[in-house]
């Protein structure tokens, strides 16, 4: 009985491990346009917060002006090289 | 079932080690580009599935235990040592974790657990989760490694299986004990994740900061399961240990500490990372502490390093522990210095008077919190070694130390979330402060008119401040509610509890993260409470009366009583608090037949004001009589209801984020679409 169970447990789990799929998950190393993408979504975070905040009283008017100034430049840059690497994507990319 | 269970041991070990070493290769392959095209994936795939199957096999192994727990295999040499056939269900469970190779083959188990769920949902970054994969199996590999051949929970007996076993520790023989073991090991387990992530990150070099927002639900799961922990063995410590106290500063409740601390200022500092690219080799490195730390903790409760009356099993394995933190922290080191260019970030600091530096001081002062406990812990061992002998570190110094940095941290918690990122002007502080200090001043000044005078002494002064950082603490949090509700509310015409309700909705990990600071609130003002406790002590015969505080107890009678498991001997007191009769109160000591200890049932009516801690310390020789210690405590039960306050704001920040999730699928809001403009005209002017 325990020999069963034991070569039961063996044989499943061999088959498990070592029947793959011919196609498994492909793993790629994140781009810069990813990472940028990323890096957006995040400013847009903040971006949001220091306008809640500054509705909720948090900021004096002439703070959150200059710090909504800071963040729109920084969006801003993010952008710009998006645009940048998505045009040279689209230049670089082969034709369907 | 124990050659089943040694057998999925060994096949747990063998697939870890294939997971770690085929993981290893398929990572190196694809980083350096060599192998066939789709080679290192398939290879990956097979390591990833053997981490899968380890969970397979481990849980087999765990399950094997129980069995032979719960069937009375005495043959099994750790079954004999802590189960007997008059053991309770609960406890022939609870019986896994409760000696050295249970322990350790709960923690293997917990371990393949998380490294189940972590390979099931690998797509959420196929190359990081890869890292991450291999690296837990290199953890995994040590525990299995440790239970085949260190600490193997299947040996067994020499000769013929006695009859019984020699029953479960009876300090462990409580209800808490069934929970409190696991969770405090799904706490110190699950560090392993992010440690995982963090550590796979830094070798592959991984761009931006997605890892910490894959490992933040792991991070606040694993903290809320220590946290937990941490207060189900306070609770347990002051129900069972009859002392009087929740909390002894006892090295083995330090060693769960310290990982809590490190992990509470990695929780926030990593805030920092994702919001602003700051702190990057800092949060690294917390996390890699913090992981070190549980390890640590491990070692303390398991290898005897240092005594406790936590510390059930005690055995060599401190040597693998040993060499097994220094492994990883050789190569935590390692990557640090070969990738820590890496770690640049993106902003500095730019005022002192800003979210980021309230996190900064947090950060400091929680690692401030966390040496003085290293040092106070490990101090026997370093005076051994310096001076040879040992010197104990006891409760005084860590109060000494330990209060001062908690009342900082309990400020800083009320000053952080009203001060704006990046910096706020004086102006802007005293606005949002005014209302806060006010408070505080005023609870202190009624708090002293009450009575409660700073100078009769430090515990009176140090309670004080406690109360009255708290009421200000409270005061900030609601305020950033009612700043937050208000503006709901202009928006959208609802009530402020509504408004309050959309709030938190909005941001769950913000106002789920104020609702466990107002738990921490609650928590400081139990603690603050132990300042006024008062104890007595007296040998209590038929209707014998003593008073202490507003309570009258009269002994009704005491006696005896037996079961299967344990004799017991109990006293029945009559409570009056005035003339009002408040209830019957049995305390009891129970004197266990298997492993022939003795425990203590305490008893305890607990209200919102004081625990009325009634303890039965035995017969008095000379008289025969009962010897009753009646503690009354303070506020205690406020420490309870904090730890559930805490439990539902982590809830609350790790329900999504709906209203982000709205307003991602809208795309834009008010300053964004400026920041878009802005962009265009940007991105224009650079193509031109």
């Amino acid at each position: 009985m325990t020999l069963a169970a034991c070569a039961a447990l063996l044989i499943g789990i061999f088959a498990y491990v070592f029947y793959v799929p011919r196609a498994a998950e492909e793993q790629h190393q994140k781009t810069r346009l990813e990472f940028l993408r990323e890096r957006k979504d995040v400013v847009y975070e903040n971006l949001r917060d220091l306008n809640f905040e500054y509705s909720a009283g948090k900021y004096l008017e002439e703070e959150y002006l200059a710090q909504r100034a800071l963040m729109e430049n920084e969006a801003a840059e993010i952008l710009a090289e998006m645009e940048i690497l998505e045009t040279m994507n689209n230049t670089n990319s082969p034709i369907v | 079932m124990p050659t089943f269970g040694s057998f999925a041991l060994l096949l747990a070990l063998v697939l870890c080690a294939y997971n770690f070493i085929a993981g290893a290769i398929a990572l190196r392959q694809m980083a350096v580009g060599h192998g066939a095209q789709h080679a290192p994936e398939r290879l990956a795939e097979t390591a990833r599935r053997a981490g899968i199957a380890s969970f397979i096999a481990v849980t087999a192994a765990a399950f094997a235990l129980v069995w032979c727990s719960f069937t009375n295999d005495f043959s099994v040499a750790y079954i004999l040592h802590h189960s007997n056939r008059a053991l309770p269900g609960a406890y022939k469970f609870s019986a896994l974790w409760s000696g050295q190779e249970g322990s350790l083959l709960l923690w293997a188990w917990l371990l393949a657990a998380y490294g189940f769920v972590l390979r099931l949902r690998h797509k959420v970054d196929v190359k990081l989760t890869a890292y991450a994969s291999t690296i837990l199996a290199g953890i995994q590999v040590f525990f299995v490694l440790l239970l085949n051949f260190a600490a193997p929970p299947f040996a067994l007996v020499q000769g013929a299986a006695p009859a019984d076993g020699f029953g479960l520790n009876p300090l462990l023989q409580y209800p808490e004990m069934v929970i409190h073991p696991p969770m405090l090991y799904l706490g110190y387990v699950g560090f392993s994740v992010p440690f995982a992530f963090a550590l796979g990150a830094l070798m592959m070099r991984y761009p931006g900061e997605k890892w910490i927002h894959i490992t933040r639900r792991w991070t606040m799961v694993t903290w809320l399961f220590l946290t937990c922990g941490i207060f189900l063995g306070a609770h347990w410590a002051y129900s069972v240990l009859g002392w009087g106290g929740y909390w002894g500063w006892d090295p083995v409740e330090n060693a769960s500490l310290m990982p809590w601390l490190t992990g509470t200022a990695f929780l926030h500092s990593v805030m920092m990372q994702e919001k602003r690219g700051m702190m990057k080799t800092w949060n690294v490195w917390l996390i890699f502490t913090t992981f070190l730390l549980t390890m640590l903790g491990t070692d303390l409760t398991r290898s005897g390093l240092v005594s406790s009356v936590h510390a059930f099993a005690q055995s060599s394995i401190g040597d693998w522990f040993h060499a097994f933190m220094f492994l990883v922290l050789a190569v935590c080191l390692y990557t640090y210095f070969r990738q820590r260019d890496h770690l640049q970030v993106e902003h500095h600091l730019e005022s002192l008077v800003s979210r980021e530096s309230s996190f900064l001081f947090n950060n400091l002062v929680l690692l401030a919190a966390c040496f003085t406990i290293l040092w106070g812990t490990l101090f026997p061992i370093i005076s051994e070694y310096v001076q040879g002998s040992k010197v104990t570190v006891g409760a005084p110094f860590y109060n000494r130390v330990a209060l001062p940095i908690g009342l900082f941290l309990l400020f800083l918690t009320g000053i952080g979330p009203v001060l704006a990122w990046r910096s706020t002007s004086f102006k802007s502080i005293r606005r949002n402060f005014i209302l806060p200090t006010i408070v505080g001043v005023v609870t202190a000044v009624a708090l002293m008119l009450l009575g409660i005078h700073p100078w009769q002494d430090q515990g009176t002064f140090y309670s004080l401040v406690a109360f009255s950082l708290a009421a200000m603490v409270t005061t900030a949090i609601f305020s950033e509610f009612l700043r937050g509700a208000r503006v709901i509310q202009r928006h959208t015409g609802k009530n402020i509890v509504a408004s309050m309700l959309q709030l938190t909705h909005r941001n769950t990990r913000r106002y789920g993260g104020y609702i466990v600071h107002l738990g921490v609130v609650i928590i400081v003002i139990g603690i603050a409470g132990g300042a006024f406790n008062q104890s007595k002590e007296q040998e209590m015969g038929y209707h014998d009366t003593m008073t202490l505080g507003p309570y009258r107890l009269v002994c009704q009678s005491y006696t005896q009583d037996s079961n299967a498991n344990y004799d017991s001997e109990y006293a029945l007191l009559d409570v009056y608090k005035g003339n009002q009769f408040i209830g019957r109160m049995a305390p009891e000591r129970r004197f266990y037949h298997a492993s022939e200890q003795t425990s203590t049932m305490v008893a305890n009516h607990s209200t919102l004001e004081r625990d009325l801690y009634v303890v039965y310390e035995g017969r008095s020789q000379e008289t025969d009589k009962p010897i009753i210690k009646v503690f009354i405590n303070p506020l205690v039960a406020w420490i309870w209801i904090g730890v559930m306050v805490i439990v539902f704001g982590t809830l609350v920040a790790l329900t999504p984020n709906l209203e982000a999730a709205m307003v991602a699928r809208r795309g834009h809001s008010p300053g964004v679409i400026a920041a878009d403009s802005k962009a265009s005209h940007a991105a224009g002017g650079g193509q031109g």
